[in-house]
């Protein structure tokens, strides 16, 4: 097994009525490591994560996780997977080390109470065990959520828009327990985010997921090579907001500044920016990229 | 994928953990059961009169001599009498007098005693006719071989020379078994699915079953505890006398218990928020409460009222808990009142299932 795809995805659709929420997708994932579904809301990322997960059947296509098929019966991979779910809300009246404990059980751990422990170190909530999860801030609860689906050691970990909603602070902490969970514990990570930095920040290789369908899937920077560009030129003249992806950004700069002097004009908002995934986003589907 | 004891039981512990950290659910179970009785028992309680029941003269034959001797000893009801029957009736109708009681001699020799209450007090009235059911009860047991020596025209024998806090009490603990597990798992069943907590759950490997085996276990727990402290409460507050078999009390509760908690689950399951499943539940529970027999016995209730009364759940519950509890029937007694309440739980139990859902309603 060693090797082999910790995950592989052909062909999955889903449909709600006429609306398809998740259109022939396939993809593959390797062990240990981060993979990103990036994409703007309502681009089918939940719906594609939780086919994988087993809470969703899909119309067709197929989805191997660990050598094993998910469908029909996704009791067979549910202890080698652990999952944060988009909203986590947790029995309100257990301590975290309790719940956590009451999760360890669920898999028959013999040892819950340091499994719990354990999965509460690896969050950074050791302090925090006596706590009920209601009494926890917005970060801690997401944290907990993720100490959950750690709980039972699990070999791949999903975490679905593990930093919606929390301040930037916050976000960045979770970085590092995410980053920890993939290169210290050596877990295979899927995440989904509508954050193109969390994205770039935290994924060895991303797909762009738009209107239900993958339309990118690369490493960050081999998305942003395909722009065959380095730079975005934006600025602001009398007719209009403009923005060129450039090869050349100071001789773009320089010819644009020359241009304007000869006409008489006056640039405002000149701006040079390296490109990134927003980029890639914008010319791979027409439209900004709005979170 | 199977059935794993140690986990159960571990399930079972954190459920009860949550129960008791809710300082709202022991209010339900344990402390809002005391209020009602206390406040019922200071209005209607021991030092408080039955009520005045006048005896039509003359009592001549040794049946309705030996009904009347029975109500003279019962607690708290004062026996008066009248020279002839239309001077009883007229004292209740104006009332100076409670009830008013007849006896007439039927042709085969029998009695017939007919008991005149008056509908403006409706519950002393039926506190009255209990007590009255009782006498009339006794006494034709007492009469061996041969033809009733009394016939009364209702076949009842609810509150036989029970005071009022004792028949009371068992109805109580059956009220606070019923509002715990109706009101408790149907709120936490609409709560769990509305907030993810069952999607959670699939994830993981315990089975649903094993789940909700878990918390009806802590349910279980809790209602005997009801009907130990409750119990507790009537005998020492009270000083209420717990029969000798009391402890087949406890078989009729868990009974009781699982057929609210199967109605409870299948509310949780019907409706898809809070709201409406509170609104619900007290649909439920309300009418049940007034027409089950746990305020005043069934016998003194119309007809029709007493039919409704026989499908009812906790009527069988406030039954079988009287039964037991205060009466001293036995468990064989009460084994009838249990057959029903598992047949009750089968079948909401059915209907349930039928409409689980593991996800919120989009």
């Amino acid at each position: 097994m060693e090797g082999s795809a910790a995950i592989e995805v052909e062909g999955l659709t889903k449909r709600y009525g006429s609306h398809v929420a998740v259109d022939g997708v396939s993809f593959s994932v390797k062990r240990g490591e981060a993979f990103g579904i990036l994409g703007p809301n309502g681009a089918g990322k939940t719906t594609t994560l939780e086919m994988i997960e087993g809470l969703r059947r899909p119309d067709s296509g197929e989805i191997t996780v660990l050598g094993e098929n998910v469908w029909p019966d996704p009791r067979r991979i549910q202890s080698r997977i652990g999952v944060q779910l988009q909203t986590t809300s947790l029995f309100d009246m257990l301590t975290a080390q309790e719940l956590l404990e009451l999760f360890a059980r669920f898999y028959l751990r013999a040892d819950a109470s340091e499994q719990a422990r354990k999965a509460l170190a690896q969050v950074g909530l050791e302090a925090k065990g006596g706590d009920y999860a209601k009494n926890l801030s917005g970060g801690q609860q997401q944290r907990l959520a993720i100490a959950l689906a750690l709980v039972h050691d699990p070999e791949v970990v999903f975490l679905d828009e593990p930093t919606t909603g929390l301040d930037p602070q916050a976000r960045r902490n979770l970085w590092d327990v995410i980053r920890s969970i993939n290169q210290e514990h050596g877990k295979t990570v899927v995440l989904t985010t509508h954050y193109l930095e969390e994205a770039e920040e935290l994924c060895e290789r991303v797909a762009i997921m738009d209107e239900a369908r993958i339309v990118a899937l690369d490493t960050p920077a081999g998305l942003i090579d395909r722009l065959d560009a380095d730079a975005r030129v934006s600025y602001t003249d009398s007719t209009g907001d403009h923005a060129v992806y450039v090869r050349d950004a100071q001789a773009t700069v320089l010819e644009v500044l020359e241009a304007a002097r000869a006409n008489g004009e006056t640039v405002h908002n000149l701006a040079v920016k390296g490109a990134d995934l927003e980029d890639v986003f914008l010319s791979l589907t027409g439209r900004e990229y709005r979170e | 994928m199977s059935f794993n004891f140690s986990r159960f039981l571990s399930t079972a512990l954190a459920q009860l953990r949550m129960t008791f950290r809710r300082r709202i659910t022991l209010f339900w179970s344990l402390v809002f059961p005391m209020i009602l009785m206390t406040l019922l028992g200071l209005l209607f309680g021991r030092s408080v009169n039955a009520g005045d029941i006048v005896i039509a003269q003359p009592v001549t034959a040794a049946a309705p001599k030996a009904m009347v001797a029975a109500l003279e000893q019962t607690k708290g009801l004062t026996v008066k009498t009248s020279s002839d029957a239309a001077t009883a009736i007229k004292k209740v109708k104006d009332g100076d007098e409670d009830a008013a009681l007849v006896f007439t001699q039927r042709p085969d020799g029998s009695y017939a005693a007919k008991l005149y209450t008056s509908n403006t007090s409706a519950t002393q009235a039926g506190i009255l006719k209990g007590i009255v059911f009782g006498a009339a009860d006794r006494v034709s047991i007492a009469a061996t071989g041969g033809p009733p020596a009394l016939r009364f025209q209702a076949l009842s024998v609810d509150s036989a020379s029970l005071s009022y806090i004792d028949f009371l009490l068992p109805g109580i603990v059956a009220l606070s078994i019923m509002i715990s597990a109706v009101i408790g798992l149907s709120t936490v069943l609409v709560d769990w699915r509305q907030r993810g907590i069952l999607r959670r759950l699939k994830l993981t490997p315990i089975p649903l079953a094993e789940f909700f085996a878990a918390r009806i276990a802590a349910s279980l727990v809790v209602a005997v505890m009801q009907v130990v402290v409750l119990l507790a409460f009537g005998r020492f507050v009270f000083g209420i006398h717990i029969s000798s078999t009391a402890w087949a009390a406890i078989p009729v509760a868990l009974a009781g218990c699982l057929c609210f908690l199967a109605m409870g689950f299948t509310i949780g399951s019907m409706v898809s928020n809070p709201e409406t499943g509170d609104a619900v539940s007290n649909v439920v529970t309300n009418p049940m409460m007034f027409l089950s027999g746990v305020f005043f016995p069934v016998a003194a209730m119309p007809a029709f009222v007493q039919s409704i009364a026989r499908v009812l759940p906790l009527y069988y519950l406030a039954n079988g808990l009287r039964d037991t509890t205060v009466r001293g029937l036995p468990l064989t007694h009460v084994a009838g009142d249990i057959g029903v309440l598992l047949a009750a739980t089968a079948v909401l139990a059915a209907v349930s299932l039928r409409m689980f859902r593991w996800e919120p309603s989009t």
